[in-house]
């Protein structure tokens, strides 16, 4: 009797802790299927009463929100990509070649994954702005790779070095040189760790805004972030528009958390907090 | 040379230009005519901002939101991944939408928020009305204390599902046969947390607080910048969110990079703790 009353309320707080994690999400869904004409009734309806996909096409077809996607996710894989060239390289040196220094390289990286944007902006604006490159994507994609290559060589470091080393061996003794090791032995075998450092930058790049803000805030190069944030009307402000915009700028995040929980919580807690 | 190219983007992208914004700190900066021209100042632009009341303020704000929302994050973080680390059908479910407020976009959530909290449709009115905590709907984010609370409500709603996250993962190194004998030995569920679970935590506890610091006193400028605009008045106004105005809406860019350096100290205290902290355990762990 008193097992079955504590599995209830155990259940109870989960379905608590749900429901207060999700209520705004649902929130957000609903406001964007309402149309403008009731998104500002009182008391609101708990479902919207004339549900609408007008938001979207708004969003997508007149106003700007195509543009901010696909700037989106050129600026986000290109980042991607770049970070895990260069990072996968700098996280094998570390992991394997004895470098002089070693350790107090992997300490000022991991001082580094704590740095704050904020401290680089002006120098940055100023050198792109020189460079005739504010409003491009490599404007982005640049401070983007730089910023995210701390925790990913730090991730990258720590799964390369559970890879036992006598299969690099093996292929150095069949005349492989380093890069040919990193290429066909050791990356294959860190799919994991790639994936998971893979997953973890293209949500910050995805989400950043301070950057994106300064660096890019033309309205044909914004990316959803700042396309979400600086969109306004005159007089109201167009929630449903910028919640369709949201839902589609949200949706990859939640279908990237739900694929790869796993993976993304073994990176973070290895990246943020290792214990 | 397979560190080469890592090396080269980080100096360029980010430890150069910190020393930059350092040297920048100590000019009267000026954009004419396309260009920036530097004035050497000296200290001017450090005395102007230890005098200046607004700045005063956002310091005073960023520490207050980062004091308050990172204890109750701990708390309530706390709770949520007890709950999760309990043996109940669903609970991977529940670590799965954990993730999902952490993922959001800042920007995104801060939009929701600001429609949630809206003074005349608001549903935080309407629930809290329906509830009867108040009488009639309230401008949340026209009154000085009532922004700092409902941005407060916001920013835990999306960060102590991942606090949780951490705590978890701290949760799970802790063998289940070390509860058990306790509570076998007579240890009320409150003791077993108190004396046994609560102690072993510790690390954990403090690496999430000291590192949630740290975003949260320098990076705290999404969220003002879209659900209130630092404001009413300069109540809701971050030291980034002062730092960036003075740079890119005053053109004061000396003042602006003045301080971000400041707030760049700061954090660089705590992650210098911070590493202190984590680097002795992984580091010996990882040497060869």
């Amino acid at each position: 009797m008193r097992r079955a009353a504590s599995r209830a309320w155990r259940a109870a707080l989960l379905l608590g802790i749900l429901v207060v994690l999700l209520a705004p999400l649902y929130w957000m869904v609903a406001a964007s299927l309402t149309p403008p004409v009731d998104i500002a009734d009182w008391p609101p309806h708990w479902f919207p009463a004339t549900p609408t996909l007008s938001n979207y096409r708004d969003a997508f077809a007149t106003q700007g929100f195509a543009g901010y996607l696909r700037n989106s996710l050129i600026v986000s894989t290109a980042s991607t990509a770049l970070t895990l060239l260069v990072g996968s390289p700098a996280a094998y040196a570390l992991a394997r070649l004895r470098l002089p220094g070693r350790q107090v390289l992997l300490i000022g990286i991991l001082g580094l994954t704590m740095f704050p944007s904020l401290a680089v902006l002006l120098p940055l604006f100023s050198m792109l702005r020189a460079l005739g490159w504010l409003n491009t994507y490599q404007a982005l994609v640049f401070p983007y790779t730089a910023f995210n290559l701390p925790l990913t060589i730090w991730i990258l470091t720590t799964f390369f070095q559970e890879i036992p080393r006598e299969l690099e061996e093996a292929a150095e003794v069949d005349g492989a040189g380093v890069m040919t090791v990193l290429g066909r032995v050791v990356l294959p075998l860190a799919g994991p760790g790639l994936a998971s450092a893979a997953i973890l930058v293209f949500i910050a790049c995805w989400t950043e805004f301070l950057f994106a803000l300064t660096f890019n805030s033309s309205d044909t190069m914004r990316t959803l972030p700042v396309g979400i944030a600086l969109f306004g009307g005159q007089f109201v402000v167009p929630w449903g528009t910028i919640f369709a915009g949201s839902v589609i700028a949200v949706l990859p995040l939640v279908v990237l958390v739900v694929l790869f929980q796993r993976l993304m919580i073994t990176g973070l807690t290895r990246g943020a907090v290792k214990g | 040379m397979l560190f080469l190219p890592a090396a080269l983007i980080l100096t360029v992208g980010a430890v150069l230009p910190t020393l930059v914004t350092i040297g920048q700190s100590l000019f009267v900066v000026t954009l004419t005519g396309g260009h920036f021209a530097y004035r050497w100042d000296g200290l001017q632009n450090y005395l102007q901002l230890l005098g200046s009341g607004e700045f005063q303020q956002a310091v005073g704000f960023t520490m207050l939101f980062t004091t308050v929302t990172v204890a109750a994050e701990l708390l309530v973080g706390m709770g949520m991944a007890l709950a999760a680390n309990m043996a109940i059908p669903g609970k991977n479910v529940l670590r799965t939408t954990m993730l999902v407020p952490w993922a959001l976009i800042t920007v995104v959530s801060a939009q929701l928020w600001r429609y949630i909290y809206d003074g005349t449709y608001g549903v935080a009115n309407a629930v809290l009305v329906g509830l009867h905590v108040i009488a009639q709907p309230v401008t949340w984010l026209s009154d000085d204390n009532l922004a700092i609370g409902a941005m407060m409500v916001a920013d835990i709603w999306k960060t102590a599902p991942f606090v949780a996250l951490l705590l978890l993962a701290g949760l799970q190194t802790i063998p289940g046969e070390l509860n058990e004998a306790a509570s076998i030995d007579g240890a009320s569920p409150w003791q077993v947390f108190r004396f046994v679970t609560l102690p072993l935590l510790r690390p954990s506890v403090l690496l999430a607080a000291l590192y949630r610091t740290i975003q949260a006193f320098v990076g705290l400028f999404d969220l003002p910048f879209v659900l209130t605009g630092g404001g009413p008045g300069y109540a809701t106004q971050s030291v980034a969110i002062y730092s960036w105005k003075r740079m890119f809406q005053d053109l004061l860019f000396g003042q602006g990079a003045a301080a971000s350096v400041v707030a760049f100290a700061v954090t660089l205290v705590l992650a210098i703790v911070y590493i202190r902290m984590i680097s002795p355990r992984t580091v010996s762990a990882e040497s060869p």
